[in-house]
């Protein structure tokens, strides 16, 4: 036992846990860097740097570590570069670290959301600032458990650089055994001596978990409360209570008011004919493999006109309004918002995907998906501001003051600093569309923007929408199954099947007297939910 | 100092030791080399004059690619395991001071001395190692030592073991990866075939404490290696090893160095053969107690 006290605090075996401790850091390092590189280049457009990242990646795996440190050491001073034993060692550790961290990253980008991306897009960032803001923070999160594991196999595996000649502690164990014979007494220590170095891997592990922990009661800055003379604010939150949720029979009296105004929206309606074109399809055509989804779509709206698409579902509708913001391509057919023409540079070339997304956020097209997409990461607020900083170039107190005024219009400015997923469904499709409008976009998208909620929660949604149309004069493309809705806020109603415009006209005149018989058919099997006949 | 009684030297200085581990525990990382051994008494006469010759090495420092696990040749000081001391240690260190040149040194696995020394990562190998032919096809041999190998067995030699010959037949021999005696061993394999015996198994190790811990273990049944390292191993576990005979084999220990520097080659050996003059090699072999039988004046061994 005192054998094995004194090799544990012998300086010739922390010495040589200092080496082990300088080979993971060079392997971790190095690996991350090169990891990085490797992601990029396996998840980049370019097939090339795909394949030949793949082929790294097959022979940096499917080699044993021993080998490779060989060959770090001995083959390559054969053509002049000649590195220390660590140095060769942390090279080693690195290239074959790199395949596996380069994996860990690449399954932390694919793990986000898809619906994160598209939202993302839709805002107007670039690839690189949706990596940096949206992308990037979320995938590191899932992602420590793994490099945990990653910085303890790593550890363990630097003891083959004692086969290289670097003095770390698996080498000075054997040495220390061969001039003493005390083989077990220096094998025990030199054991605790590596328990204590991955156990120190964990508590950090767990400590950076904690950090990053979004559900942890959030401040302004995390990392400030670890400072000694840091002070807990006081809690000023007034007790949540939700203007729009409670509002419900106020609400009622609204859609009264709707009906009762109908002859001031034909008189509206007619108005609106006037107004400059914002959004110009013409000719729209897309086909997966062969079948098409849009056969040929003409459709034009008016500064403030607000158009319901309806249709069965798989008639075209997402896919129409994911082409008039290019989150898709197309085979055929214009596109032009604010009469320009989506997607492709003055000369008709397609634009690159960072072009694209300076030119959403330009042109200004808003989008609300089914899904709500906010950014998981962000309190509601910041869902709001970020993107008017990032994207639009806003100052922070500018876009802090922006957001907290649209949060208040959606009858949320009590939950500012809440998670999406400590929100109900409509409470974040609220913010989703508070979000959207920020920018002040020509347009609105919204695709079904209240099938994914449960039936309570659809009105305070609806209820947000058409304040937007009333107020604001917002113009809008809704898709929408809800036809008492389309009925009282939509000036036209536009049906699409089989990926046609198969009728559209007013919006009353539509829904209570169709003339094609598939739409009357769908009206007919969406009976509960259709507007009366007669006039109110 | 009094090199063949290791563990007792180093059980006196355990208290003083771990005094001086507590006190520089939080030492940082330091020197990937460290260089060993005090110098030996003044050079002799002639070094200077070889110094003249060839001092195309005067005033640098040069690298030494050690196995050092061989007690008595090359192994850490239990005492200040920072450094390296034994025969091959003092040797060198002689010969460099006669030179004009310092040693570092580096520790790599036994079947890697002769690459090190290629790929260029060391200037010179003294590790105990035999020259022979084959090892001559990767580096110039000056030879300095006559070959006399022990057998050692668990106590009690119950496979009754008596050199390397059919009475290994059907045991277990632990070996270092590289050594001379692994095809010696394997040679045997045939005889034991035409006697109807079971051929002997080998076990290749890196280093002699993991051969000796196989014998230790019950994994194996002997390990042949340099007579003065099975010695060192009877004495740390007199009570569980004993030597069954000592052999000789038909090699010498050489000096390994670069195949294409002749002229390096030549001056090692020039310093060596004034050495010997001068009595150095024999008050060596005396200091770190090896049989005075051991010594042979210095021959190149070099194959194209």
């Amino acid at each position: 036992m005192s054998l094995f006290l004194h090799y544990l605090s012998l300086p010739y075996l922390i010495t040589g846990a200092w080496f082990t401790l300088a080979v993971t850091a060079l392997g971790l390092g190095g690996g991350l860097i090169l990891g990085l590189v490797l992601a990029a280049m396996q998840l980049s457009r370019f097939a090339v740097l795909a394949v030949f990242a793949r082929g790294y990646t097959i022979i940096f795996r499917g080699t044993p570590l021993i080998l490779q440190m060989v060959f770090a050491y001995d083959a390559l001073p054969q053509i002049g570069l000649k590195l220390s034993a660590v140095g060769a060692a942390g090279l080693a550790l690195a290239a074959n670290e790199a395949p596996f961290i380069a994996e860990m990253l690449r399954a932390g980008v694919l793990g986000i959301d898809r619906g994160q991306v598209l939202a993302g897009q839709a805002l107007g960032m670039t690839p690189s600032l949706l990596m940096r803001r949206i992308i990037a923070p979320q995938a590191i999160r899932m992602m420590i458990p793994a490099f945990g594991n990653e910085t303890v196999s790593a550890l363990k595996n630097s003891s083959l650089a004692s086969v290289i000649s670097v003095q770390e502690l698996t080498l000075r164990s054997t040495q220390l055994a061969s001039s003493t014979f005390d083989f077990f007494s220096i094998f025990f220590a030199s054991g605790l001596i590596y328990l204590v170095l991955t156990t120190g891997v964990s508590v950090i592990q767990l400590f950076v978990e904690r950090a990053l922990d979004l559900d942890r009661p959030a401040t302004e800055n995390r990392f400030a409360r670890l400072l000694p003379w840091y002070r807990a604010p006081l809690a000023l939150q007034a007790v949540a209570s939700d203007p729009i949720a409670t509002a419900q029979p106020e609400e009622a009296a609204t859609s009264r008011d709707a009906k009762v105004s109908r002859a001031d929206r034909t008189k509206r309606s007619a108005g609106l004919a006037h107004n400059q074109v914002v959004v110009d399809v013409s000719g729209l055509y897309k086909a997966y493999t062969t079948q098409p989804v849009l056969a040929g779509v003409d459709l034009t709206i008016r500064l403030g006109e607000v158009v319901a698409l309806l249709g069965p579902s798989g008639s075209g509708k997402s896919t129409l309004l994911r082409c008039i913001n290019h989150l898709e391509g197309w085979d055929a057919g214009i596109v032009k918002v604010g009469g320009r023409r989506m997607g492709f540079r003055e000369d008709g070339k397609p634009l690159s995907p960072r072009a694209l997304a300076e030119e959403r956020a330009v042109v200004g097209v808003g989008m609300v998906f089914q899904q709500f997409n906010l950014f998981g990461h962000l309190t509601a607020l910041e869902n709001v501001a970020g993107p008017l900083r990032w994207v639009h170039g806003v100052s922070r107190v500018d876009a802090d003051r922006r957001a907290r005024e649209l949060l208040e219009r959606v009858g949320l400015g009590n939950r500012a600093h809440a998670l999406p997923r400590h929100l109900s469904g409509g409470q974040q499709q609220r913010v989703a569309i508070a979000r959207a409008i920020a920018p002040n976009p020509a347009v609105l998208l919204l695709d079904e923007p209240t099938s994914a909620l449960d039936p309570e929660l659809v009105n305070e949604v609806l209820e947000v929408i058409r304040r937007l149309a009333v107020e604001d004069g917002l113009t809008m493309i809704i898709s929408t199954h809800q036809l008492r809705f389309a009925d009282e806020v939509a000036d036209r109603v536009v049906f699409l099947s089989g990926g046609a415009i198969i009728e559209e006209g007013p919006a009353h005149q539509v829904l209570t007297n169709p003339r094609n018989p598939i739409t009357a058919r769908f009206l007919n099997a969406m009976e509960t939910d259709r507007p009366s006949v007669a006039p109110a | 100092m009094v090199p063949n009684n290791v563990s007792a030297n180093f059980s006196k200085s355990l208290s003083a030791g771990r005094l001086r581990a507590v006190a520089i525990a939080a030492a940082g990382l330091i020197a990937v080399c460290i260089s060993a051994g005090q110098a030996q008494a003044a050079a002799p006469a002639g070094c200077a004059a070889l110094q003249e010759k060839y001092p195309d090495w005067k005033g640098k420092t040069l690298v030494n690619a050690i196995n050092p696990h061989t007690p008595g040749y090359e192994a850490i000081d239990p005492k200040d395991p920072d450094k390296y001391v034994g025969f091959d240690i003092d040797l060198g260190e002689d010969i460099g001071e006669c030179l004009g040149f310092k040693l570092t040194y580096k520790a790599v696995t036994f079947a890697a001395l002769l690459t090190t020394l290629s790929s260029g990562q060391a200037d010179i190998v003294i590790s105990d190692i035999y020259a022979t032919k084959e090892r001559a096809k990767a580096a110039d041999f000056i030879t300095y030592s006559k070959v006399f190998d022990g057998v050692l067995v668990a106590k009690g030699n119950p496979k009754k073991i008596n050199g390397i010959n059919t009475s290994l037949c059907g045991a277990a021999a632990a070996e270092n990866t590289g050594f001379v005696e692994v095809p010696l061993v394997q040679d045997m394999g045939p005889k034991c075939k035409a006697e109807g015996k079971p051929e002997p198994t080998l076990q290749l190790y890196d280093n002699n404490a993991d051969c000796i811990q196989a014998i230790l273990a019950g994994r194996a049944d002997t390990y042949v290696n340099d007579v003065n390292t099975v010695d060192q191993a009877v004495k740390a576990h007199p009570d569980k090893l004993e030597k069954a005979i000592a052999v000789t084999i038909p090699y010498s220990v050489g000096i390994a160095v670069p195949k294409d520097k002749p002229k390096f080659r030549d001056a090692v050996m020039a310093a060596l053969i004034l050495l010997q003059k001068d009595g150095v090699h024999k008050e060596l072999l005396k200091k770190w107690d090896l049989d005075p039988n051991n010594f042979k004046e210095p021959d190149i061994l070099t194959v194209n």
